[in-house]
């Protein structure tokens, strides 16, 4: 028991310490941005942020361009991580290396091959309209995406024996269609969910590829804001604190009713 | 079998990669019939299994349903119902969801996939079980509604992957009479892969026994047990004890077991004198007590044991140790271990076979 006292004690002190290390810059950066209007607390920081058009316009734009890429990355995803398992599994180390590349490959080299590749003068102009660098930009941040959407949906895959559902499916006349989306992705959407928001969360912060592709982004937007004003910064960064946290809630709450896999309970 | 083949398997062989799993494998199945491949694993029973279910391609030869050549048809063009080991139930759908999916694949109306669901419920007799979800049934209730999935969209093949593997000794057997009684009830065409060979004598209208990629004997299940073909079979379908001995009388069926001589055998008619053969004896063919006609040899007690209705007696003839089961009889204790005892034997029931 004395032992044990110790021991206990060393634990919670490492608790509160990293619980200190985390929260009080939070708490620091709550307050301040409460403090716009001198004496007393006020939600002013807040209401100029919400108000200004500037980020009406850039945030909707990131949740629209973030939306794209959840969409466009659950489409090459799921049929690639679900083929890749199912008929090269001995590829798997390759492609998962592949997907690596995004995280040692930085934003800055992408973006500048797309700009080299896709400019005006070049075989497929895709710069040269609003649209077409949209694309590129939503191709961009399907890429830094790339390792945590593979990695959500391949683990999302490990719990499911997909090949024996595949040949229950095939044996009950369903196409590679059917199968796909009515039987794969139903039981791996947590883990496409989970994929979705890390994407959401990333497009909304990311910086280099909007600001070098010059589209109305949500993350230039916090720069220029973070650079010319006080308060607004703070307001800010607490209001994408808020958005990140308020999708793992979500990830949590759509995780309770995900399909459970087949464990058979106990024969009466 | 004398009637029109429903299912036609004709010179089948299969290879991955140098190794050789299935060999010129040839099996007529009628309509309606219950066919069990049986054998160890790796004998190749799963990969022809798989080839008549489209999973698999042969290397040589045809597959044919009810005259239509499927060979290289895909698995969803094949119309097979196909029951898993695993149950492969979609976790996401219920009970009803399950067996109504290849209804609704093939593009049925809402009230025939609900009537039919309903029917398959009643069938596998768990009709209050529709909105249930996988993970909430048992084992023997998930491999219930895998069948009745399998059968919804009332397919020309079922085709049954070692479906009771997975379950309890006890569900196993009430699982398996059921099977039986709905594939009679529904008169529909079988294929049931097991390595148990109870199971395959107990369910099956005729037994295909395999090993190493070849089908060493195709019958009824009292011809695969009481007349095997081959030694593997001999060996490999029931309880089997094995004599050396040696042809001395061709024209009287004697042989010499031991030395001692023992009259009145079936001896296969490529065998001459002199030559050594081997006799397989079951353990319900030995006797404790003689009848006319009856052979015996004498051995001696190693181990007795009491099962209850049976007692399996271990006797010890020279070098050669023998099952012997007799029904038991209150009235009469078991013999004691180191006894001698004589073992009498209908000289019929005695396989022999050319070493």
């Amino acid at each position: 028991m004395t032992r044990l006292l110790p021991k206990r004690l060393w634990s919670w002190a490492a608790l509160l310490f990293g619980l200190a290390y985390f929260i009080l810059p939070l708490i620091g950066m709550t307050e301040f941005s409460l403090k716009m209007r001198r004496g007393v607390y006020s939600f002013d920081a807040y209401v100029k942020v919400l108000e200004d058009p500037k980020f009406q316009e850039t945030f909707s734009f990131s949740v629209f361009m973030a939306l794209f890429t959840i969409v466009f990355g659950v489409l090459l995803v799921v049929p690639t991580a679900y083929w890749v398992r199912l008929k090269l599994p001995r590829l798997r180390p390759y492609i998962e290396f592949v997907t690596l590349l995004p995280l040692v490959i930085p934003a800055i080299v992408i973006v500048f091959g797309y700009i080299r590749l896709y400019n005006t003068s070049s075989w497929l102009p895709l710069t040269g309209t609003a649209a077409g660098t949209n694309l590129l930009l939503m191709f961009g941040y399907a890429t830094l995406s790339l390792p945590y959407m593979y990695r959500a949906v391949d683990t999302g895959l490990r719990t499911i024996d997909i090949a024996t559902l595949t040949e229950a499916a095939q044996s009950l006349g369903a196409g590679w269609g059917t199968i796909l989306g009515r039987i794969i992705l139903p039981n791996v959407l947590v883990a496409v969910l989970s994929g979705a928001f890390v994407t959401f969360a990333i497009v909304l912060g990311e910086f280099t590829m909007a600001a070098l592709l010059n589209r109305p982004a949500f993350g230039p937007y916090m720069q220029l804001l973070g650079a010319n004003r006080a308060y607004e910064p703070a307001a800010l960064a607490v209001i994408a604190f808020g958005i990140t946290w308020g999708c793992i809630a979500i990830i949590q709450l759509v995780a309770r009713f995900a399909p459970k896999p087949a464990t058979p309970v106990k024969d009466l | 079998m004398t009637e029109t083949p429903y299912l036609e398997i004709a010179g089948i062989s299969k290879s991955f990669g140098s190794t050789q799993v299935v060999r010129q494998a040839d099996i007529s199945v009628a309509r309606g019939e219950f066919v069990s491949f049986l054998g160890p694993s790796g004998c190749g029973k799963t990969t022809i299994l798989r080839m008549v279910g489209g999973f698999e391609t042969p290397s040589q030869g045809v597959i044919r349903i009810d005259g239509r050549d499927v060979t290289h048809l895909k698995p969803s063009q094949r119309n097979i119902g196909m029951v898993f080991q695993s149950y492969a139930l979609f976790p996401n759908l219920t009970v009803a969801g399950n067996i109504g999916f290849g209804l609704k694949v093939a593009g049925a109306s809402r009230g025939e996939i609900s009537s039919r669901v309903e029917e398959m419920l009643a069938l596998i007799k768990l009709p209050q079980l529709a909105d249930r979800y996988p993970w909430q049934l048992s084992g023997g209730q998930q491999q219930r509604v895998a069948l009745a999935r399998a059968i919804a969209p009332r397919p020309s093949v079922l085709l049954l992957d070692e479906p009771l593997s997975a379950l309890d000794a006890k569900i196993r057997v009430s699982l398996r009479e059921e099977i039986r009684a709905i594939q009679r009830e529904l008169g529909i065409t079988t294929i049931f892969v097991t390595h148990d060979q109870e199971e395959a004598l107990s369910m099956s209208d005729r037994v295909m026994v395999m090993n190493a990629g070849r089908i060493e004997q195709i019958g009824t299940p009292f011809e695969v047990y009481n007349r095997p073909a081959t030694a593997f079979v001999a060996s490999f379908v029931g309880t089997l004890s094995l004599l050396e001995a040696v042809v001395s009388d061709r024209a009287s069926g004697e042989v010499r077991v031991e030395g001692v001589p023992l009259a009145g055998l079936r001896i296969p008619e490529r065998l001459a004198n002199g030559d050594a053969v081997r006799l397989a004896l079951r353990p319900e063919s030995l006797r404790l007590d003689g009848r006319d006609g009856d052979q015996q040899f004498e051995a001696r007690v190693t181990v007795v044991d009491f099962l209850g209705s049976v007692i399996r007696i271990r006797l010890q003839l020279g070098g050669t140790r023998i099952s012997l089961d007799s029904f038991n009889d209150p009235t009469r204790p078991p013999p004691s271990v180191d006894e001698t005892m004589q073992v009498h034997f209908d000289p019929q029931s005695v396989l022999v076979l050319a070493d």
